[in-house]
């Protein structure tokens, strides 16, 4: 597009569309509802009271900086562009607020090389994939088979149920797990025994939307608030 | 009148945007030559190394803690997080441990353990780790690959039975598939991953200190699980060890253990190379 050694002009282009630019970003922040105007749908369950920098960390630099960078990257001056006014929201994000120790799922084992078909089908290696943010709800994927993925060859020992898991797994009964299991193990409750006593999957799809918790509200785990968040950033 | 403001006031904003845009410098670009002195280890010596310190840290804790804290009564347990069970981690709960706080540290490496035949089910091997912990059974040499899909140098090293108590232990588990392990048996393997090919000096020692604060975390979480049990005695905390009686030694003293025990293999490899 531009002309090889004409630095001259390139330098006067890039100097036109930084201020056109750095124009419309400053008149879009100094809009009122800028946040309301930005984000894409109501927060899920539990997040209404946090704020977008909770997630939505800002990139390096401030956004003066960034521009430039991004405008000397356009024109060829700098060998790479800087993200533009935040980081995409990783599992990191998540963790600093919902760090569990006790995970029975915890992401980072599913980076192994053996879960690599497992996580073609379902990525338990980041939180977003099930819990796809700005929704209003609390759970994303709503089938909730996917334990099929990994649980295939389960052996329970001792097995106390009325069906038996393996009778169970061979029948391809994977959507009666979750009417027993929560997924993370956070909750404090007694596993039914009994397929009569399972939750039924009616109530599970309501929980998943937002609606109330059918394992309890006895937790080991609850996510930091804003404010414990901010604290614990202070103090590293 | 409205429009000669809001004229006013873009004329404003585009000289005050102009402004900061030509006084401020932007982001300092990381410039790969300056930002990092060269690499100096291939992606493959510096797992190595760091899979030496973690054979001295599994060693240590299986034999002197969980090995000789058993002689004292203390129990370790796999669901040692329970709230009802008053136990330590076991040493393949203690590895997960360290695993767990390197993913919390901006180290960008990976530890996992298996086996052909695990205790737990969910740590057996399939496909290419499976093929290549058949070779490491074979010489205990450690096998390299790269891990296309995740874009992650892999290398798999032998765990082998390096105490009587990993033989008792596994032998006599009830979920074990096999129960005539032998000492120096290899057991299992260590997957590491890494997503570049060759580390700086820098890069390298951030490798080694990841794997060391994860060794000092888990062991203060055990630390701290003693500190709410109810019904077992508690073992003094210090510079004592358990071949000593009810001690354990603090998380400094266990580090520096295994500092001395491993920092010579790991020291002349990072003085001779630089
Ligand atoms: C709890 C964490 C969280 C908070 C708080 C949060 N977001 Fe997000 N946001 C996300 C996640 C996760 C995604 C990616 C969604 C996906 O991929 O499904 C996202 C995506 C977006 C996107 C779409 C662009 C993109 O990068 O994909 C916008 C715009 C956005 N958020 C704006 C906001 C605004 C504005 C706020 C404050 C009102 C906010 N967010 C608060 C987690 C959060
Ligand atoms: C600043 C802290 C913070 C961050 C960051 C954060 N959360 Fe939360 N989250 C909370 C709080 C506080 C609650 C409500 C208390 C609770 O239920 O744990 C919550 C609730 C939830 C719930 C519903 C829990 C329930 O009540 O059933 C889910 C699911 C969840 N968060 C997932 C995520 C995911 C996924 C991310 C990353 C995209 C994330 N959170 C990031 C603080 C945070
Ligand atoms: C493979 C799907 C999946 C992934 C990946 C996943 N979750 Fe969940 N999550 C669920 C399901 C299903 C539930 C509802 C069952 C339950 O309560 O455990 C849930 C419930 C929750 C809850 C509310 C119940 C509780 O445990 O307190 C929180 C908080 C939560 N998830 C956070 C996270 C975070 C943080 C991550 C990433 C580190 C994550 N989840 C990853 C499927 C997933
Ligand atoms: C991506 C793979 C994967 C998926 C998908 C998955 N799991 Fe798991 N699950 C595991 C692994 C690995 C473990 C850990 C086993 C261990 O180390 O004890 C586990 C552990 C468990 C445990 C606890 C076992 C114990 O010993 O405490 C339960 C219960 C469980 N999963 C149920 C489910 C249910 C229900 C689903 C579907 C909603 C599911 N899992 C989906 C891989 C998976
Ligand atoms: C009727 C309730 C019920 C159903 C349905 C059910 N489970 Fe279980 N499950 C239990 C109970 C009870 C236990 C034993 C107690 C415990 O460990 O929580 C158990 C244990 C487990 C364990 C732990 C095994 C171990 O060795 O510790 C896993 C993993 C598991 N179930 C997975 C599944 C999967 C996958 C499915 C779906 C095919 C499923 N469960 C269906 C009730 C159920
Ligand atoms: C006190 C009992 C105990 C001792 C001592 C012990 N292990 Fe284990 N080991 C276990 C249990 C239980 C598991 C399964 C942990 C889990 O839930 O992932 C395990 C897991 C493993 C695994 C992963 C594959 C599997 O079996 O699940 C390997 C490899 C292993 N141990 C090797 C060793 C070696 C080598 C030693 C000695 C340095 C050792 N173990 C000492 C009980 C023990």
């Amino acid at each position: 597009m531009f002309k090889v050694g004409s630095l001259r002009k390139r330098q006067f282009i890039g100097g036109i569309a930084g201020v056109i630019i750095g124009f419309s970003v400053f008149y879009f922040l100094t809009l009122e509802s800028a946040g309301e105007y930005v984000s894409i749908g109501p927060m899920n369950t539990g997040h209404q009271e946090l704020s977008c920098v909770a997630c939505h960390a800002d990139a390096r630099g401030n956004l003066m900086q960034q521009i430039q960078s991004n405008i000397s990257y356009a024109v060829g001056s700098r060998e790479e562009g800087v993200d533009f006014g935040t980081e995409d929201v990783t599992v990191d994000n998540c963790l600093q607020c919902h760090d569990r120790p006790n995970d029975r799922h915890p992401n980072y084992r599913f980076s192994e090389p053996r879960f690599k078909e497992a996580v073609k089908k379902i990525d338990a290696r980041t939180c977003i994939t099930c819990h796809s943010e700005h929704h209003e709800e609390r759970v994303s994927v709503t089938s909730i088979d996917y334990c099929i993925n990994c649980h295939q060859d389960l052996v329970v020992e001792n097995d106390p149920l009325d069906i038996s898991h393996k009778d169970l797994i061979t029948k391809e009964e994977w959507f009666t797990c979750i009417q027993c299991h929560d997924f993370h193990g956070n909750h404090k409750y007694e596993v039914p025994t009994k397929l009569k006593d399972t939750i039924p999957m009616k109530v599970i799809q309501a929980y998943f939307a937002g609606g109330e918790d059918p394992f309890g509200t006895d937790k080991k785990y609850i996510g930091l608030s804003q404010s414990e968040w901010l604290e614990q950033l202070n103090n590293k | 009148m409205k429009n000669i403001t809001k004229f006013l006031n873009i004329a404003y904003i585009i000289a005050i945007g102009s402004i900061s845009l030509i006084s401020c410098g932007g982001v300092p670009e990381e410039n790969k030559a300056s930002a990092s002195t060269e690499n100096v280890f291939s992606v493959a010596e510096v797992l190595e190394m760091v899979s030496k310190e973690n054979d001295v840290t599994r060693t240590l804790y299986t034999k002197a803690i969980v090995g000789k804290g058993k002689t004292q009564g203390m129990k370790f347990d796999e669901d040692w997080r329970k709230d009802d069970v008053e136990a330590g981690p076991l040493p393949a709960l203690f590895l997960r441990g360290v695993a767990t706080s390197i993913k919390k540290s901006p180290v960008p490496l990976g530890l996992y353990l298996g086996s052909d035949f695990p205790v737990n089910a969910a740590n057996k091997f399939v496909g290419k780790q499976a093929v290549l912990f058949e070779k490491i059974k074979e010489d205990q040499e450690p096998q390299f690959f790269y891990d296309e899909e995740q874009e992650l140098h892999t290398a798999m090293f032998a765990d082998v039975a390096g105490a009587d108590a990993c033989v008792t232990c596994h032998n006599n588990h009830k979920q074990s598939p096999k129960t005539d392990w032998k000492l120096g048996d290899v057991m299992g393997a260590t997957t590491w991953q890494y997503p570049k090919d060759s580390l700086s000096y820098k890069e390298t020692v951030a490798v080694l200190n990841s794997y060391a604060k994860g060794t000092v975390d888990i062991y203060m979480e055990y630390l701290d699980e003693i500190k709410a049990f109810e019904k077992s005695e508690k073992p003094v905390i210090g510079d004592k060890w358990p071949v000593e009686g009810n001690y354990l030694p603090t998380a400094e003293v266990f580090l520096d253990s295994v500092k001395k025990l491993s920092s010579y293999e790991t020291m002349k490899h990072l003085v001779t190379m630089n």
